[in-house]
């Protein structure tokens, strides 16, 4: 079976967790990132005939070498390559939620950005053009509502359409 | 082909302006040529991050052969830029990044008018009010705590009579059927095993509702309100204010509150932090408070018990601004920036995870460390010394586990509590505080006569019961909601009739104390929250803090308690509130 690794990055309260939760359903493992005390939590999934392994990097602002969480996450996406890092936005909070993904988007990784939380949004009447958005990021963009499973058969697809692309 | 992923067909990037443009071309052209590197790290990044200053990355270069180079004309760069732009070039850059963001936002995002205040803000301008932020914490954790101790009530006793009744019935008279009827055997199932499990079980309903009432909080995002009210209290004390978050959490279970203190950046906020949790009343507490409470203080239960937790709070707060003036004197702070996620109605799904998270780690924890301790005290319990009566029979105050009780028992005496019981359930409760109580059980039952049996329902009969006593249960616990405000719908409150452990509890105490038994009993509690938590967090301790930090816990929480419940004991005798 072909093998795929997603990470997910976000800030905290993002819906991290949420994603994550609604991609592997109860297949996870819950450790510690080697030689580190901070939280490592992986899941795998099956889908189109792969076997896709889903790492949740630690919750953060920045990708600096302030904290031991941005480390870890960077170190993450430099060594471990994943094929691809999804990248979990509050839509309510999109102009801070997006230095994160700026700065994973430096590190040259393949990126997919989710806009969580759109319901949020739209009662606060916010309004997200995100075709425009993936026009001028130069990256896939879905929106979910993470917490209610609703958007993520689009994040599906388009992690499988990556998927092909890479091991093509 | 993992590389490919790393190659976008455009690469993103942001325009830092044509100055840092140049050195960032400069510093790309060395790295291209330097193969180790190359391969280590996407060039464009390096660079960026080199003129960042990143301490990290200047770290690892020191150990890459042929970087030496480049982290010199790197520096050149830096100081260069600094010349020329007139600011640090990483400000600049993160400035840079955020106008970036900036225009793309306004490009994609279409917003209402900002001076339109959401709901969280209107929430927000009351409950973080800087005077009524406080009053609106302590109503609130009020709620929490009657919820816990009142309006569980019903289900306590409703888990306690099926364990005592139909699942005592059921396991005796299946070792009879096996044929371990009247053994040592059915001694260990029902004065150890069920007797110390089940003494614990019952108060998964307590723990049930505080969790339910933590999640709800935590969800509904007004934990971290409570954090950020919290904070000018702390910072007025010289402690940190993200401290807080992993206190909090204390109350629930120390264990994920030491980890919790990883939140904290710098290491001396996180040892004092570690060092401060345990004194947070955690959820296993509680049932020692609940129990002693409603023997001693029937009238004033919840205010009892509440006072506990506010103890530990001063106790902590306390020892914190004691710590920062001498063993941490001096050590900087760290700038503490906290976000208020925006209020959300918590789902029902999500209050249940939690909830069903931290109760199934209680359960778990009953069955695992609490059986085994079980199983090894009634072994305690069962070997006779002084060559008084024989394996599994034999008066417990005759057993091994009584002889080391009351060699330790006169360290309590001025305590007002030297009863081997008490002492010994001191001794278990070093493994779990959900053991005090069950050595409790197995230590005053086991001197009991044993009840005579009534006719034994039959096994449907006994269905019916467990299910017909839920829904009365569940009745009674809506009726007591509006205790929570004060009133009473339950009628004249019963005097909840004193079970045969309450009152071999009571009489235990007025003896050891001469006659002061409340003192005595308040005195015990104290001791129970101040001194170590469980075996459990022992380990996070040792983990998070090191080993030296771990023993200055455990000795210093030792002498301390010894040291309140002296006071008040004795301070109370003096007094004269005896």
């Amino acid at each position: 079976m072909k093998k795929l690794t997603i990470a997910l990055a976000g800030n905290p309260n993002a819906g991290k967790s949420s994603v994550f939760n609604v991609l592997t359903g109860s297949r996870q493992h819950v450790g510690n990132w080697p030689g580190k005390t901070v939280e490592k939590k992986e899941g795998h999934f099956q889908k189109d005939g792969y076997e896709i392994t889903v790492i949740d990097l630690p919750g953060t602002y920045s990708l600096t070498a302030f904290s031991p969480e941005e480390v870890i996450a960077r170190d993450f996406i430099i060594d471990e390559k994943p094929d691809v890092v999804v990248i979990i936005l509050d839509s309510a909070n999109l102009e801070r939620n997006l230095y994160l993904a700026v700065q994973v988007l430096e590190l040259g990784a393949r990126g997919i950005a989710v806009l969580n939380m759109i319901d949020i949004a739209d009662s606060r009447s916010i309004k997200i053009n995100k075709e425009q958005l993936s026009k001028l990021v130069g990256i896939p963009v879905v929106t979910t509502v993470a917490s209610k499973g609703e958007g993520i058969s689009d994040l599906m697809d388009c992690i499988m359409n990556i998927a092909n692309e890479v091991t093509k | 082909m993992k590389n490919q992923a790393l190659l976008n067909k455009k690469p993103f990037e942001i325009n830092y302006g044509q100055e840092t443009e140049t050195e960032i071309n400069k510093l790309v052209k060395i790295i291209n040529q330097t193969p180790t590197l190359k391969s280590l790290y996407p060039p464009r990044w390096l660079a960026i991050k080199l003129l960042e200053s990143d301490e990290d990355i200047a770290q690892r270069l020191s150990a890459i052969p042929g970087s030496t180079e480049l982290y010199t004309e790197a520096q050149a760069s830096v100081e260069s830029l600094k010349k020329i732009l007139g600011d640090d070039v990483d400000i600049l850059m993160a400035d840079q990044r955020y106008r970036w963001i900036n225009s793309l936002v306004k490009e994609v995002v279409m917003k209402p008018d900002q001076s339109i205040l959401t709901n969280s803000d209107k929430i927000d301008k009351i409950v973080t009010n800087r005077f009524l932020g406080i009053p609106i914490f302590l109503i609130f954790m009020w709620i929490v705590f009657k919820l816990t101790a009142d309006v569980s009530a019903p289900y306590l006793d409703w888990v306690e009579g099926v364990i005592n009744g139909p699942i005592a019935r059921w396991t005796t008279s299946f070792l009879g059927w096996i044929g371990l009827g009247d053994t040592w055997v059915v001694s260990l199932f029902m004065d150890g095993i069920i007797a110390g499990v089940g003494g614990v079980l019952v108060f998964v309903p307590v723990l049930m509702f505080l969790y339910i009432a933590l999640a709800v909080l935590e969800d509904s995002g007004y934990m971290a309100r409570a954090a950020f009210v919290m904070d000018r209290l702390m910072h007025a004390l010289g402690l940190h204010g993200k401290s807080f978050l992993p206190m909090l959490v204390g109350f629930g279970c120390t264990v994920p509150a030491i980890y919790a203190t990883r939140t904290l950046e710098n290491k001396n906020d996180r040892i004092l932090t570690g060092l401060l949790v345990p004194f947070m009343s955690c959820g296993a507490r509680l049932p020692v408070y609940v129990l002693f409470a409603s023997i001693f203080f029937p009238k004033n239960s919840g205010k009892v018990i509440f006072s506990m937790y506010l103890l530990g709070i001063v106790v902590a707060i306390l020892l914190g601004v004691i710590f920062k003036r001498t063993l941490f004197k001096g050590k900087e702070q760290s700038a503490f920036v906290m976000e208020l996620p925006p209020y959300r109605i918590p789902t029902l799904k999500g209050v249940w995870r939690h909830t069903w998270e931290r109760t199934g780690a209680f359960v778990k924890k009953a069955w695992t460390i609490i059986m085994a301790t079980s199983v090894i005290l009634w072994f305690l319990m069962s070997i006779p010394t002084g060559g008084q009566g024989s394996f599994a029979n034999t008066e417990i105050g005759n057993s091994v586990f009584a002889s080391v009780s009351k060699a330790i028992a006169p360290a309590f005496k001025p305590l007002g509590f030297n009863s081997w019981e008490a002492s010994g359930a001191l001794v278990t409760g070093f493994v779990a505080k959900e053991v005090v109580i069950s050595t409790m059980s197995q230590a005053y039952a086991a001197g009991e006569p044993d009840e005579e049996v009534e006719e034994t329902p039959t096994f449907l009969e006994d269905l019916g019961e467990i299910v017909k006593s839920f829904a009365e249960s569940t009745l009674d616990t809506i009726k007591s909601l509006p205790l929570i405000v004060g009133v009473n719908l339950l009628g004249e409150e019963e005097e909840a009739e004193p079970t045969a452990l309450m009152d071999a509890i009571k009489e235990s105490f007025e003896e050891s104390s001469n006659g002061n038994g409340w003192l005595a009993a308040l005195s015990y509690m104290v001791f129970v929250l101040i001194y170590t938590p469980c075996m459990v967090a022992i380990a996070a301790e040792w983990h998070e803090l090191g080993a030296k930090w771990t023993w200055v816990s455990i000795f210093g929480q030792l002498f301390l308690a010894w040291l309140l419940s002296f006071i008040v004991f004795q301070g109370g005798i003096l007094l004269g509130l005896g």
